[in-house]
């Protein structure tokens, strides 16, 4: 893989520094701040917890000998970081492809597998985990029944969704749309005049994508493998649905073990939490070295043209191939999840006259909480979103434009949330946001800013893999002509990033919607969220209410999806390589 | 200063007391309410205007019928629920108390020890509730400070598909026959409280050997003891050992092919607990709401919804009452201990 650079080495994406920098030093202040109380603080509290025996609550270095002497311990490290590879690797294997083709060629339905990568990214794992239990559990699942009917008797079961293999297929589907999302935003705001000198020079479709487009898109790449990873290692409802059965245990299952315990050992899960940050911490590093020397400068003050690649005769293959992830991760499980949730009683199967809408009548009216908690999810979601966003943007470019000293350990603080577990975190949210002088406990801000805290990574790796395609040129032009950091930032960076700036909202968005354990202990009967009572119905076994809420939550994301997919048209990167497009005559 | 204020609490309860009878015999809402405007008990909590219930005992959906119950007879109050996995509930109050936020009102959740552990730090506050005298006297006066009480009453047992089962096991031990191989799913004792109990409780009647069987039958472990429901529903495996009794039956009166078998060597019962945080925000309503769960409403709610009721003289759904079957308690100052060493065995064992 070679270096490519459009501009040269001695062009530091640096801009030059001028007057006394007032505005820029109150927001570099802000940033610093909000990042000292959001991340910092709650992660000191899980590290300082660490130190601390459960028991007697003394300091104790004997929480970290435990999880480095005992067995039992050791074992679900492995099984985790097999686990995380493995849905790292899948995540990659279809999600980077799957966004090349969405991008960049005229295989038809693009648009629609965009939604529908989308709709896997709404469902919660639990959910996804519930779907693929109906569809491939030994005995009863319907894909199973369907085969034997078909083979005979002695068909025996082709697929077994309780196993190692079935957890790293469910967790790989449903984390497939971050690197979906983060690789096709990259594509999208690419330029391609090297895909068409390559073209030019001879090269086949495929060798340019291999050898261009795709290393162009690296840092989009490497971060969503990382993100991939992680989730890998951080899911709690595929392993604890699918692997108790067989008797694997993954870190996040053993934690839920630590609470389970009487006393349960809080502590103790702090300490186990962090060899995943050292695992995940070696591969940012990794990830730095491997990118720190190269530059992936693409977009800059020359014109860009969105060029389609024609596929010819691959078409609709190639569709066949993108179909594989929507048919896996929503329409065969989505089918499952609707039809338990149309049923009054469902071990009564299917009939008409056990069909019924009671389900979603109960969850829209029946239940005097949903109203209330659909309404936080996604007031909290939005605001917790667009802080998020904004925070990980500004970290990312003070990162990337190196604006102040130590600003790499900014980014690396702004990573540090997602690789702990959200029980954990719930935990350290609780100690840092509860006391004086923060006292949040109980009220809508607490939530928000753990939401915006766990997610942060997301964002900004999000950010700094779009930030590290736009050169500096356009902003030291404007820089020359007098504008401030800020009003560069705003006027110039911001529109530049565009679209790519939505889907990263969205890229946290969604997973803040849907998420779950790391509410667990913040959550208070006024600040309800919409996972936690589809958790209880699940936990108190009401599996058709879970199913309707399932669909309901789903059916209301894609609604704010459908109103804001417009926004991101607006925006001014697209409008530009869209009309340049279509003078060049192509249709986008 | 304690003494007078329990004193004065335990008149107050028996003016309750007296008031729920005779409204009850004047039959009508309105002598209710009348009854319960004169309470001092009411008088008190409705000043304080607020209720907030940790709730870990009794689904989402029973949970929300008592506290709508308790809203109706007592307006005036306003009632939070928090209604999570009874561990979850505990783990929060103990953040809490670590870092000064005094939120909870009433406790309510499935592990005895929850209420040990508080009452040794000093976390409870007592109270005697007048109309917890209907409770079945086993149950009765389980602290004798009075730091806390039953709150809900548990039964673990066989459940099956009564369509794929002609003759459903009729005891722990006949879960071991060589038919039920493959065929019986369970929870884990490492996630479920009830299953914890049940594996305690059958080392107790049967000793190491029962697990080490048990395991040979290759049951399907799932997480919470509710997932028998789900598997034997779904068609995966048609017995369920550790099963759910309460949450069986509403399955099987929602529709759903599936019925309970009570063990001849006894039913598991396991007690939910209840009580009042030394700190609690508003006491009296705490006080109110305590003694409001032993009374006829509650036990009715308890009833409809196939829970063992809190009174003697409310029969439970379907006719059952705790007198038609033998069951089994653990009890003992060790349970915590005996729990660790019950879940080490089942890994070593079972899985």
């Amino acid at each position: 893989m070679g270096v490519i650079s459009t501009s040269s080495r001695g062009a530091e994406a640096r801009p030059v520094m001028a007057r006394v920098p007032v505005v820029k030093t109150a927001i570099l202040g802000a940033v610093v701040l909000l990042l000292a109380m959001l991340v910092v603080q709650p992660f000191g509290w899980v590290v300082f917890n660490s130190f601390h025996d459960d028991a007697t609550g003394a300091w104790t270095l004997n929480n970290y000998a435990r999880v480095v002497q005992s067995a039992d311990l050791i074992e679900p490290l492995v099984n985790s970081l097999l686990l995380a590879t493995a849905t790292a690797v899948i995540a990659v294997g279809i999600g980077v492809p799957l966004a090349w083709l969405v991008s960049r060629t005229d295989m038809p339905f693009r648009r629609s597998i965009r939604v529908l990568t989308l709709t896997a990214f709404v469902t919660p794992s639990f959910i996804g985990a519930t779907g693929w239990i109906l569809l491939a559990a030994p005995n009863s699942g319907w894909l199973n029944v369907l085969w034997r009917s078909l083979a005979g008797a002695d068909g025996g079961t082709p697929l077994n969704i309780y196993s190692m293999a079935g957890a790293v297929f469910v967790c790989g589907i449903y984390t497939v749309p971050y690197s979906f999302t983060m690789v096709s935003s990259a594509l999208d705001e690419m330029a391609v005049e090297l895909e068409d000198a390559a073209t030019t020079l001879g090269c086949g479709v495929l060798r340019t994508m291999l050898s261009i487009t795709i290393p162009l898109a690296a840092p989009a790449v490497i971060a969503s493998f990382i993100l991939s990873f992680i989730q890998g290692l951080t899911l709690f409802g595929v392993p604890a649905f699918l692997l108790t059965p067989t008797g694997i245990p993954v870190v996040t299952t053993k934690l839920a073990e630590f609470y389970q315990l009487f006393p349960p050992e809080i502590y103790l899960a702090a300490a186990y939490c962090m060899p995943l940050l050292l695992v995940t911490g070696g591969l940012f590093w990794m990830r730095r070295r491997y990118l720190g020397r190269k530059q992936y400068v693409t977009i800059s003050g020359k014109t860009r043209a969105g060029r389609q690649i024609r596929l010819g005769g691959w078409r609709w293959p190639a569709l066949l191939f993108a179909l594989l992830m929507p048919m896996t991760a929503v329409f065969l499980p989505y089918a499952a999840l609707l039809l338990v949730s149309l049923t009054r009683a469902w071990g009564q199967g299917l009939s008409w006259e056990n069909l019924s809408l009671y389900w979603y009548w109960w969850a829209i009216f029946g239940n005097s909480e949903t109203h209330t908690a659909i309404v936080n999810s996604l007031v909290y979601s939005t605001l917790a979103a667009t802080l998020c966003v904004a925070l990980g943007t500004l970290v990312a470019y003070i990162v990337e434009r190196r604006l102040m000293t130590g600003a790499s350990l900014l980014g690396a603080v702004a990573t540090v949330p997602i690789v702990i577990p959200g029980i954990v975190l719930s935990v350290g949210f609780f100690a840092a946001y509860t006391r004086a002088p923060f006292n949040l406990y109980g009220t809508p801000l607490l939530l928000i800013a753990a939401f915006a805290a766990t997610f942060l990574p997301i964002a900004y790796s999000h950010g700094g893999s779009i930030l590290k395609g736009i050169g500096p040129e356009l902003e030291r032009a404007a820089r020359s002509l007098g504008a401030g950091e800020a009003r560069t930032f705003l006027s110039i960076t911001i529109p530049l990033m565009g679209g790519g700036l939505v889907s990263g909202w969205f890229l946290v968005f969604i997973p803040i919607i849907r998420e779950l354990s790391v509410a667990v202990f913040l959550i208070t009967p006024k600040t309800n969220v919409m996972t936690t009572l589809i958790y209880n119905a699940k936990d108190g076994g009401n599996y058709e209410a879970v199913c309707a809420m399932s669909v309901l939550l789903l059916l209301i994301t894609l609604l704010l999806v459908a109103i804001a997919r417009p926004l991101a048209g607006l925006t001014g990167a697209r409008r530009t390589s869209r009309k340049t497009a279509e003078a060049a005559g192509v249709p986008s | 200063m304690t003494d007078i204020t329990r004193r004065g609490l335990l008149k107050t309860g028996g003016l309750v007391g007296t008031a729920l009878l005779s409204g009850g015999l004047a039959g009508t809402g309105f002598a209710r309410l009348a009854a319960a405007q004169d309470d001092p008990l009411y008088a008190a909590a409705r000043k304080e205007g607020a209720l907030t219930l940790y709730w870990g005992s009794y689904e989402q959906q029973t949970m929300e019928a008592i506290r709508d119950a308790f809203k109706a007879k007592y307006p005036g109050i306003e009632v939070q629920l928090l209604r999570q996995a009874s561990q979850t509930v505990y783990t929060r109050l103990r953040l809490e108390l670590q870092n000064g936020v005094a939120e909870c009102d009433s406790l309510g959740t499935t592990n005895l020890l929850h209420y040990t552990e508080l009452k040794k730090i000093g976390a409870l506050a007592a109270y005697d509730p007048p109309d917890a005298a209907m409770l079945p006297a086993a149950f009765k006066g389980l602290d004798k400070d009075a730091m806390y009480h039953v709150g809900a009453i548990s039964l673990t047992s066989i459940n099956y598909a009564p369509g794929k089962v002609s003759a459903p096991p009729t005891s722990w031990m006949a879960l071991l026959e060589d038919q039920w191989k493959g065929k019986i799913t369970t929870g884990s004792p490492a996630f479920s409280g009830d299953v914890a109990s049940w594996v305690v409780a059958i080392r107790r009647k049967y000793g190491d050997d029962y697990l080490r069987r048990f395991g040979q039958q290759k049951p399907k472990v799932g997480q919470s003891n509710v997932d028998t429901v789900t598997d034997i529903l779904a068609g995966e495996r048609v017995v369920g050992s550790g099963a759910p009794f309460s949450y069986t039956l509403t399955q099987k009166a929602a529709g759903n092919p599936i019925d309970v078998s009570v063990p001849t060597d006894d039913a598991i019962l396991n007690l939910g607990l209840t009580g009042i945080p030394a700190k609690a925000p508003h006491p009296n309503a705490a006080r109110l709401f305590t003694n409001f769960l032993y009374s006829k409403e509650v036990s009715d709610i308890l009833s409809r919804n196939f829970w063992p009721t809190l009174r003697t003289d409310v029969a439970w759904a379907e006719g059952r009452s705790l007198d038609q079957m033998k069951w089994f308690r653990n009890t003992g100052d060790d349970l915590a201990a005996e729990v660790a060493e019950g879940i080490a065995k089942w890994k070593e064992l079972v899985r």
